[in-house]
């Protein structure tokens, strides 16, 4: 059975600051500033909002962001978890939201300082044992120095490697083409600085098999949008993206970046989960897909996310990226910002962003007859993702 | 010493070069009992040692001596000199004592087998200085290379095998290893490895730990098995949990070798691997005693605890050593490049001692702790013998028992104290058939955690052709 809201909402502003390693300024400031830009991008006023949802991980309290934004009244707020597996969630809930009544505009923001401020690459360290579920936990990992999202990563990229015979070079490739794509993109943190996959072979190690240039940057900066029903959006000035559909997925035996303990480690359940209720939903097969913004913290969780939404078969994705399919003009252009390895890390609702600009003709890597663009939330944890469409209206 | 002295010392001892020694006759024929004692050492289990009825139907139609102990069998004993000082290679020893130079390592051994030696055979050796070297800084201290080549002959004046045998003549107190490290000096201060959270529900596994066991969870209901541990059976629904003690035995499934940043809790490199144990669950974990770079998925590691700091001990997983071969690898299964399966080999007190003693090796640094550290090391050390024999039983487990080693050419470098493990690896280097015999070089390399204790060649023969033995 689908989702109600299935079709009938839609993202109608989307706004943010500037991208960089040091904003120099609070993260309530660039809340407010990539809300305040993204309301202004909907048409709407700030009293208009009266709904809002946010990461769990968000340090800045709804309350502040609205005294500042003069957002008076607040019927709807609600965070959803797992870092930047809360991506797509967020715009879930909010379709939810506005699409049973519950309010009727509904912001959606994450803004960090995350590289001058609070760095997540560092991982977890001298860490005072204490017995909550978190610490427990990290028992099993941390004493042994697995310690950072690199880390915890790289251990499904082996064990993928191992089986489907992919290569730090196929790793690579999804860099080269996310720094292609953003070297166009004057928003990019690498505007204008493309690599090639020799510079990626060349690049440090951070952990075996992960060179520097297989993980996103670290960034400060914020990203904001609005979501309303359809029926509204239709009277906002900005062509409207239709959520198509929008879903989240925990998997069995889900751990928090390390489902070591399944059968199968190869493949990313919890996404293939979200593929299922996505297509289900839209009613899109693959084939109805012009490209797709896939949740790029770290390249080798690229390759299974192409495989658990059918894009090619199980093991395949490698040959998929070699043919060229993931660029622009492919089949499939993925990340045409440059993704979070080369526009910005903004935990993913940069790439939703990205994905609204496809479905209003304004990326600065237009695809040609675009008309839904799937986008998802990060991988290795319990995730989303959702598709949006052009209102054939 | 000034300059001088030292140039005329240097040329007295090389008026030695070329003289022959007076040959010195073993104490005891080549015997049953004192290969058993090797082996036992060693771990040395070819049964063309010491099983009469399997060395009968071998290829030496009976029992034979290791190879490697060619030239424990003339080494002097207990209490005894091992060369006369008015000898030629003698006087030289004598003459660099007497400079000062009394500390002794052994760096090279060359063995070349010219036929395994049988029990019964009354060996003779005469030793040539063949080269002695400038004066030398080296780690150790400073010193001279004295290199000896020896010849030895059965009471049938039959020439069964070369050694040439390298040593260093060094001043204790003069090296690097002497010198209070100022790093090695402060290890209170180190940053200790992040702590695990323990909640009631996984105690039970930390405890486990303690005790020297690695559990697992198990339910008493369904006798499924959980990790990381739950609080009820997702199977059955028990809440009646308890564990098993696991049989330590496992494969790589995946592993990453973390880089950056670098933490300073942790020894770089170091490896962290996902092991699937026999029992079916998986742990995350350090694997241990091994180059990062020859981890591979699948590698069969074992359990071995360790404790990297006082109050907390970990389970962490090793190589585990490949089975000796008991039927003899034919010389058509060899190929080039091939890669030996690493064997981690823990060097304890008992093996340092055990083996030196097999090997008649009565020098103090291999048995007395203090007498070791007054000669300028930090600890007793493992003989350039027991290096042989070692390297000797990884080639031959390998090969199995009817291989026939030829030529072993060690080079030593970091010690083997006790407490430390010595991985022993080797790839082929190169394999021709030369009249039906196929030849195979073998590259060895044995590394402990200061670095490689050695690295050499074997070169070895293996059966080859239409299946006969
Ligand atoms: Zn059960």
């Amino acid at each position: 059975m689908s989702m109600s809201f299935a079709g009938e909402t839609a993202i109608v502003g989307i706004g943010a600051t500037e991208f960089s390693k040091c904003s120099g300024r609070s993260t309530l400031r660039l809340a407010v500033e990539c809300s305040d830009a993204a309301i202004q991008d909907a048409g709407l006023l700030p009293e208009q909002i009266d709904g809002m949802v946010l990461f769990t991980v968000e340090d800045n309290h709804e309350i502040d962001v609205a005294r500042s934004l003069g957002i008076k009244e607040l019927k709807h707020f609600s965070r959803i978890h797992h870092s930047g597996g809360a991506a797509c969630g967020t715009i879930h809930q909010a379709a939810m939201a506005v699409h049973s009544g519950a309010c009727d505009y509904c912001l959606v923001f994450r803004a960090f300082n995350e590289r001058s401020e609070m760095r997540y690459g560092a991982g977890v360290q001298d860490r005072a044992p204490a017995p909550t579920p978190m610490e427990v936990d990290f028992g099993w990992s941390s004493p042994f120095g697995l310690l950072t999202p690199a880390a915890w990563v790289a251990m499904f990229a082996t064990r993928y490697m191992h089986e489907y015979g992919a290569t730090s070079e196929d790793f690579g490739r999804v860099a080269v083409a996310c720094r292609r794509h953003a070297a166009n993109n004057p928003a990019a943190f690498f505007y204008q600085k493309p690599i090639t996959l020799e510079e990626h072979q060349q690049s440090r190690w951070i952990v075996k098999p992960l060179h520097l240039f297989d993980c996103c940057q670290e960034s400060d900066g914020g990203q904001a949008m609005v979501v309303t029903t359809l029926e509204r959006a239709r009277d906002l000035p900005q062509p409207t993206a239709v959520i198509a559909a929008a879903a989240q997925g925990s998997g069995e035996d889900q751990q928090m970046m390390k489902s070591y303990y399944r059968d199968n480690i190869s493949g990313i359940p919890e996404m293939g989960l979200c593929a299922r209720q996505l297509w289900e939903d839209s009613g899109l097969r693959p084939d109805d897909i012009q490209t797709a913004v896939l949740y790029d913290h770290f390249t080798p969780l690229v390759l299974p996310q192409l495989e658990e939404f059918g894009f090619c078969p199980r093991g395949e994705a490698k040959n998929f990226i070699l043919d060229g399919n993931i660029e622009l003009g492919g089949r499939l252009p993925i990340n045409t910002h440059g993704g979070q390895l080369g526009e910005a890390y903004i935990h993913g609702v940069n790439g939703i962003a990205e994905g609204v600009r496809q479905v209003r003709g304004s990326s600065v890597n237009q695809v040609k007859d675009m008309q839904n663009v799937l986008v998802t939330a990060a991988t290795a944890v319990p995730t989303s993702a959702l598709i949006l469409s052009r209102d054939a209206h | 010493m000034v300059d001088a002295d030292k140039t005329s010392l240097v040329a007295r001892l090389r008026a030695s070069i070329g003289v022959a020694g007076r040959p010195f006759v073993a104490r005891d024929a080549v015997n049953q009992p004192m290969i058993r004692h090797w082996c036992d050492a060693m771990a040395d289990h070819n049964p063309v040692y010491t099983d009469p009825d399997f060395a009968t139907k071998s290829a030496h139609g009976g029992i034979v001596a290791p190879p490697a102990m060619l030239n424990a069998w003339t080494m002097s004993g207990l209490g005894r000199p091992q060369s006369d000082s008015d000898d030629a290679a003698g006087s030289v020893y004598a003459a660099l004592d007497e400079a000062g130079y009394t500390s002794v390592v052994a760096t090279n051994s060359e063995h070349e087998y010219l036929r395994y030696l049988r029990p019964g055979d009354e060996l003779t050796a005469v030793q040539v200085v063949s080269e002695v070297s400038d004066e030398k800084t080296t780690a150790l201290g400073t010193g001279l290379f004295v290199t000896t080549r020896t010849e030895y002959r059965t009471q049938a004046d039959e020439l069964v095998g070369h050694m040439l045998f390298r040593i260093l003549k060094f001043k204790p107190g003069t090296g690097r290893a002497a010198q209070p490290d100022s790093e090695e000096a402060q290890p209170a201060q180190r940053m200790r490895r992040p702590r695990p959270g323990i909640s009631r529900d996984t105690r039970f596994f930390w405890d486990g730990l303690e005790a020297g066991e690695l559990r697992i969870q198990r339910c008493e209901g369904c006798s499924a098995l959980h990790h990381p541990p739950m609080v009820r059976c997702p199977a059955c629904g028990s809440y009646d949990l308890g564990y098993q003690v696991s049989t330590g035995r496992g494969v790589v499934y995946s592993f990453v070798e973390p880089c950056h940043p670098r933490i300073p809790a942790f020894d770089y490199p170091y490896v962290v691997g996902l092991i699937e144990l026999e029992e079916g669950t998986r742990l995350i974990t350090n694997v241990v005693d091994i180059d990062p770079d020859k981890v591979e998925v699948g590698m069969p590691v074992e359990l071995t605890m360790q404790k990297p700091d006082p109050e907390l001990t970990l389970p962490m997983f090793r190589p585990r050593c490949p089975r000796r071969r008991e039927t003899t690898l034919r010389f058509e299964e060899v190929a080039v490049g091939a890669e030996l399966a690493p064997c981690p080999i823990p060097i304890s007190r008992t093996l340092i001692v055990a083996a030196a003693i097999a090997s008649r090796d009565y020098q103090d640094v291999h048995h007395d702790p203090a007498l070791a550290v007054e000669r300028g090391s930090p600890d007793i050390f493992m003989n350039i013998l027991t290096t042989s024999g070692l390297c000797a039983r990884y080639v031959s487990d390998w090969a199995g028992p009817d291989a026939l080693l030829r030529k072993l050419s060690i080079r030593l470098g970091a010690p083997n104290y006790p407490g430390d493990t010595m991985t022993m690896w080797g790839s082929v280097l190169s394999a021709t058939n030369q009249g039906g015999r196929g030849q195979v070089e073998l590259a060895l390399r044995g590394y402990n955690h200061i670095g490689d204790h050695v690295t050499g060649t074997v070169e070895l023969e293996l059966p080859s052709g239409g299946g006969e033995k």
